[in-house]
């Protein structure tokens, strides 16, 4: 199948004599995938996600989403690719709070966006229907990831980028978002590419990408959610030496 | 089509805009003075004789100068303030970026605002400007400086002459400020940790003593020329000290941060506070020092002549002299308590930390007070210092002494006006802040 989304030797150094948060990383995403990305705080699992959705750019090396090298791309014509073809969920949900549910959904049109699947399709799988004239700042956190995801969906993107899309929820309510995440890619044929830390969100995707220290150190099928935490222990307590 | 930015900013930082709107309110209220001087000096039925005492004065040309400073300043003014605003809303036009807006769509949407808070400015200013035109041109004809028969006349052109100004220069000067915001990239505004910045510190402040002291040595140097040579080069003078004194901003307050030490426990939080936050703080200083500095030259220049010679310089020059500083100092006021301001609106969680910790809320503010004292003291004494290097040779080449003369009326005045506006910009907004709850203030973002 093909890549939608290809990193080759990416490298974020953050000023000149800054710290480096990622040091080449290579990955190749095919469309129709859900990939976690895991690693300590601090292995550069954010800056990946940040690269490979044009939202940052490399120092060194490059990055193809749906076809086009981002990496030296204009900014503007960057700014509409992601519009057009990436979808974002974040940790805080990045909502306009004084909005309503349908004018923070409807976002990517009234900045110049295609039409992509209709409203009222995206708020029912999410489970939004009846809401849409709420301001965002009246409803729950797990109401709001709700919003941010059909946000996400409602371009039909070509990549969905989550980052810790479950870190403010409780149990119930996050695995409630992870499996509308896994739905999409199921039943629409979305690629999702998730940040997290937590072995049981990581636990619904296809493949784990382990990360330590800006370098890509595992990749495999996805494991089952206690073989992950074993894992991810093992990436991260290595990575941390104290000084005697 | 803003996409909602307007919206979401006007609801939920409508404080925010209250720099920008004051800006405006007086770059309006300036300019429909200045086109009421004119029409009130231009259609003032006089006969030969009274039109020539009327060209005779510079008041027709100052009435001209004031409708240019007003454009002048509200454009800067609106720049530096109405950078405040945007920073308040940094994370919701990170989203916007992320959601797919262009940087020219984030500027499009920040000069909307200034656009819409030019409006209620309009409406404000252009009452103030002609109140405040009636009472100046009231006192001209009163000290003689005008013939007694020029009265206050209203021009309707003021509305939409004050409206466009307001417009433009809202619009310009929010463009301006918007440059970079607009074209961060969305991660850097969405991450939390900052990136750490280039200290710049020593650079900053080598610079400073170098205008500093090419100031003083240029102003020793013009004591020996002739007065009318003296006076050009006060002008250089007076601009190298003040770029000096703003770029030796953070250093003075981290230098005069330790003096508030000795006041107990207060004291000892408020030095901690100036000194971390000497850069943020320094905002204010500048249009405090360059304000104070520059009234405090016309001022004493016109009191020292007087004290000296026994007799008051003529009351036309006085008055021109005094209503065109009065103008600076009111931009640059505006200037100080807004940069107070955000730096109290971006402290809120410190402050309810403090108060979580045990603090009480007149604790807090006893703090805050004890800050405003340093940053006028410092202000004050910066002040007094590019006012006097520039001063002094003048006076020496004009009057032959080097000893200025300030009754001390004046020098309460500029004591208690630099403390009662930084007050209002430290004190006042923090004890507005002190009334929420603090554990509701220590969850917000900054």
């Amino acid at each position: 199948m093909d890549d939608v989304l290809e990193l080759t030797g990416v490298t974020r150094q953050f000023g000149r004599a800054g710290p480096v948060a990622l040091r080449g990383v290579s990955l190749r995403v095919p469309a129709g995938s859900f990939v976690s990305v895991m690693g300590a705080t601090g292995s550069g699992k954010s800056t990946l996600l940040h690269c490979a959705a044009g939202l940052d750019r490399p120092t060194a090396g490059a990055v193809r989403l749906a076809g086009r090298d981002i990496s030296r791309m204009r900014e503007r014509t960057l700014t509409r690719l992601r519009r057009d073809r990436i979808g974002f969920v974040f940790q805080s949900y990045n909502l306009l709070s004084e909005l309503t549910v349908r004018q923070n959904v409807l976002l990517p049109f009234r900045l110049g966006g295609p039409r992509g699947r209709p409203l009222a399709e995206v708020l029912a799988r999410v489970g939004l229907t009846g809401l849409e004239r709420r301001p965002v700042g009246e409803l729950s956190g797990g109401q709001r990831q709700r919003v941010a995801i059909a946000r996400a969906l409602v371009t039909a993107p070509a990549v969905v980028f989550a980052d810790e899309p479950t870190g403010a929820l409780d149990p119930t309510t996050g695995g409630q978002v992870l499996r509308l995440l896994r739905d999409a890619v199921d039943r629409d044929g979305l690629t999702v590419v998730m940040v997290t830390h937590d072995p049981l969100a990581a636990a619904v995707s296809d493949r784990l990408v382990l990360l330590r220290d800006g370098r890509l150190v595992a990749d495999s099928p996805t494991p089952d959610a206690a073989e992950i935490a074993a894992r991810l222990r093992a990436v991260s307590t290595s990575a941390v030496t104290v000084p005697a | 089509m803003s996409a909602g930015l307007t919206r979401q900013a006007l609801r939920k930082h409508p404080w925010s805009f209250a720099g920008p709107v004051a800006t405006l309110t007086l770059g309006t209220a300036v300019v429909s003075a200045g086109i009421g001087a004119q029409t009130s000096f231009g259609g003032a039925g006089l006969d030969a004789a009274g039109r020539r005492a009327l060209a005779a004065t510079d008041a027709a040309d100052f009435a001209t100068v004031l409708v240019l400073l007003g454009i002048y300043l509200s454009i800067l003014i609106v720049t530096v303030t109405m950078a405040a605003t945007i920073a308040r809303q940094g994370r919701d036009i990170a989203l916007l970026r992320t959601a797919g807006a262009t940087p020219g769509r984030v500027r499009r949407a920040v000069a909307i605002q200034a656009a819409v808070v030019a409006i209620p400015a309009t409406l404000a200013g252009v009452p103030l400007g002609t109140l405040a035109c009636q009472a100046w041109v009231g006192s001209l004809a009163g000290h003689g400086v005008v013939p007694t028969a020029v009265a206050f006349r209203f021009s309707a052109v003021a509305w939409p002459a004050a409206l466009g100004v307001a417009l433009g220069a809202g619009v310009l000067g929010a463009l301006a400020a918007a440059v970079r915001p607009a074209r961060v990239r969305p991660a850097v505004a969405l991450t939390e940790t900052a990136v750490p910045r280039r200290t710049f510190g020593p650079v900053r402040t080598g610079i400073g003593v170098l205008l500093a002291v090419g100031g003083t040595v240029l102003a020793v140097a013009s004591s020996t020329l002739p007065a009318d040579q003296a006076e050009d080069l006060g002008l250089l003078v007076v601009l190298a000290l003040c770029v000096g004194a703003g770029l030796l901003g953070p250093a003075l307050l981290r230098v005069a941060a330790p003096l508030a030490r000795p006041f107990g426990r207060v004291g000892a939080l408020a030095a901690d506070n100036v000194a971390v936050r000497a850069r943020a703080l320094s905002a204010a200083l500048v249009p405090l020092v360059l304000s104070v500095g520059f009234a405090a030259i016309k001022v004493t220049a016109h009191t020292t002549a007087a004290h000296v010679r026994g007799i008051a310089d003529p009351a036309a020059d006085v008055w021109l002299d005094y209503s065109g500083s009065g103008v600076f100092v009111a931009f640059a006021a505006v200037a100080a308590v807004n940069a107070l301001i955000t730096v109290v609106l971006s402290r809120r969680g410190e402050l309810a930390a403090l108060r979580l910790a045990g603090a009480t809320r007149g604790r807090v503010l006893g703090v805050l007070t004890c800050e405003a004292v340093v940053v006028t003291g410092t202000a004050l004494l910066a002040a007094a210092c590019v006012a006097a290097v520039t001063l002094l040779p003048l006076l020496h080449g004009a009057l032959g002494t080097f000893l200025p003369y300030l009754p001390a009326g004046w020098l309460a005045a500029f004591v208690l006006g630099v403390f009662g506006l930084v007050a209002l910009g430290m004190v006042a907004p923090a004890a507005v802040l002190l009334r929420q709850p603090a554990i509701e203030a220590a969850g917000v973002e900054p």
